[in-house]
């Protein structure tokens, strides 16, 4: 055989092999969907993975209401009516997590429910800073002034709630 | 008609000058041609976009603390989707930026960037949160080398964490810091404008947990959103228009001092 057809042979026959190899790992819904090579050009099924596989965590007040609907009622007519349960009720720190019911195995529900009774909690959105929005829009009353508390001026050394029933915003 | 060489030569490359410059060149002394076009109301195509309302927000983190753990980042990992950054003028002139942990225990002291500051000692302050802008150009879509992010036809930009091999160029190549990488996955992480949440009917996470009304999400172009409502009678802007990317997070009472 010609020495010029050898390397030509072994080049095509590797192109070949690539090709196949290709077909097998490349899945067949990865294109350039809409022709658009710059931005589109993804494995389309990936899509279905965040639109339906990934789950919704925070499930809001309508999932807590189907127990504990005495307390949205009286939330919802208080200052906290914009304020979501998970906001004060989600843990991040284990060491207060603990719901009477379980609801990650009857309900689906992944986050971890308990109480925070520390001061940090309440001083997350109470706490006067000079530059803080001095009002705030209430869904019912409209634009109202933002009360705001000093932390080391108003009752320090006690936690909030010893006098102040937070799903009332009034006192205890 | 007496010409010179020197005439000829002067003539000669004020021509060549005159042929140089582009008709586009002209365009900067147009300001309606460099005004963005970004928003095209009425039109039919589907394009989330988000609204942050800086002049409501108190910096309190709830959405920061809610993004993380709707959207599974380890809570104690100094990585977030979404983080609030704090900007203080001082007296003495001074601008002073931070966003401890990203906010998520929230701004409860008057401590910017560790000085202790008086209450008399600030001129004036706000939060600005931040989330990934969604762009209609996204500058690290175009980077991937490997077609692992991508941009949906509803406008999100999302990552194929099956598909990425970690290479980090769109973490360098996102003007607006808003990638990063997963430390579970090791691969690169961004906002998804909660599409797991959005496609479903239900608010993106942080804008359920604000309970001041700083965080809106809505699509574009339909007019009972309340997101077109406010980007067609009020006069937002967005951040770093320079880079081109068209991003489509809109800002209400942002400052020149924002970066
Ligand atoms: C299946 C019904 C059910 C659902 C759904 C439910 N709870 Fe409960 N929860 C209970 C019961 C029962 C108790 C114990 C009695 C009580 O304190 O009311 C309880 C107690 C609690 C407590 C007090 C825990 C303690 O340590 O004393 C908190 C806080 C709480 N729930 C928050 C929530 C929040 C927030 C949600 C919504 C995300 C929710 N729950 C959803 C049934 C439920
Ligand atoms: C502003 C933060 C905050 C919000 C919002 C909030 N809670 Fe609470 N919740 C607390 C705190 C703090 C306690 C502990 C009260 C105490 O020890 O006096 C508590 C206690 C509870 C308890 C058990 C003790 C009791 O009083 O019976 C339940 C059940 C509960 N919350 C449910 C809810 C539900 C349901 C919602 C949503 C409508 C909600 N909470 C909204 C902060 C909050
Ligand atoms: C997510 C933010 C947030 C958190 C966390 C929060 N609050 Fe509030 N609180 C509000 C808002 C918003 C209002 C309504 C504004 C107003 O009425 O001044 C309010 C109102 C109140 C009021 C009524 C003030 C008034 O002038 O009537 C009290 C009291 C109060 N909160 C106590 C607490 C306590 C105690 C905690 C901690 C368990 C807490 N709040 C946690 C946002 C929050
Ligand atoms: C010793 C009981 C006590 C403790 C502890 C306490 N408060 Fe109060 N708080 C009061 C009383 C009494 C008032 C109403 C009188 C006033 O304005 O000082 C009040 C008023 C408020 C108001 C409304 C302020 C206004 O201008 O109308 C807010 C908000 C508030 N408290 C939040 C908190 C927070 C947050 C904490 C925890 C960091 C806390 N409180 C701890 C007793 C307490």
């Amino acid at each position: 055989m010609n020495h010029a057809w050898r390397p030509l042979i072994l080049i095509v026959g590797l192109a070949a092999v690539l090709l196949t190899v290709r077909m097998f790992l490349v899945p067949s819904d990865f294109m350039a969907k809409n022709g658009d090579y710059k931005y589109q050009w993804h494995r389309v099924g990936n899509e279905k993975f965040w639109r339906d596989e990934f789950t919704v965590k925070h499930k809001g007040r309508e999932f807590c209401k189907q127990c504990h609907e005495d307390k949205i009622e009286l939330v919802a007519d208080s200052g906290h009516a914009r304020v979501q349960c998970e906001n004060c009720h989600v843990m991040f720190n284990p060491e207060k997590k603990g719901h009477p019911v379980d609801l990650k195995a009857d309900f689906g529900y992944l986050l971890d429910i308990g109480i925070d009774r520390s001061r940090e909690l309440c001083k997350r959105c109470h706490s006067k800073l000079p530059y803080r929005p001095k009002e705030f829009t209430s869904l019912t009353k409209g634009i109202k002034p933002f009360n705001m508390i000093d932390p080391q001026e108003h009752n320090p050394g006690e936690e909030c709630v010893d006098c102040h029933d937070v799903h009332r915003t009034g006192f205890k | 008609m007496d010409l010179t060489r020197r005439k000829l030569l002067k003539m000669g490359m004020l021509s060549v000058c005159g042929t140089m410059i582009p008709l586009g060149a002209l365009e900067i002394f147009k300001p309606e041609a460099l005004a963005s076009s970004l928003v095209h109301p009425y039109s039919q195509k589907k394009r989330w976009a988000f609204v942050v309302d800086t002049t409501k927000c108190v910096g309190c983190g709830m959405c920061v603390k809610t993004c993380k753990l709707e959207n599974e980042i380890p809570f104690d990992a100094e990585v977030q989707r979404t983080w609030i950054e704090r900007y203080v003028l001082t007296k003495k002139g001074d601008v002073l930026i931070d966003s401890p942990h990203g906010d998520r225990y929230g701004f409860t002291k008057n401590d910017p960037e560790g000085h202790d500051l008086k209450d008399e000692d600030t001129l004036k302050g706000f939060f600005v949160p931040k989330l990934c802008n969604h762009c209609e150009k996204p500058s690290c879509v175009q980077v991937c080398p490997v077609g692992a992010t991508y941009k949906t036809d509803d406008g999100v930009v999302l990552v194929d964490r099956k598909w990425c091999i970690g290479c980090g160029y769109c973490i360098t190549n996102c003007p607006y810091f808003a990638r990063f990488f997963h430390p579970v996955f090791n691969t690169a992480e961004k906002c998804t404008f909660c599409y797991h949440r959005i496609s479903k009917g239900l608010k993106s996470a942080c804008v359920d947990a604000c309970a001041f009304g700083v965080r809106k999400i809505g699509m574009l172009n339909d007019p009972d959103s309340e997101v077109f409502k406010i980007i067609t009678t009020q006069r937002t802007a967005v951040l770093k228009p320079e880079f081109g990317n068209e991003p489509h997070v809109f800002y209400l009472g942002l400052d020149h001092i924002v970066r």
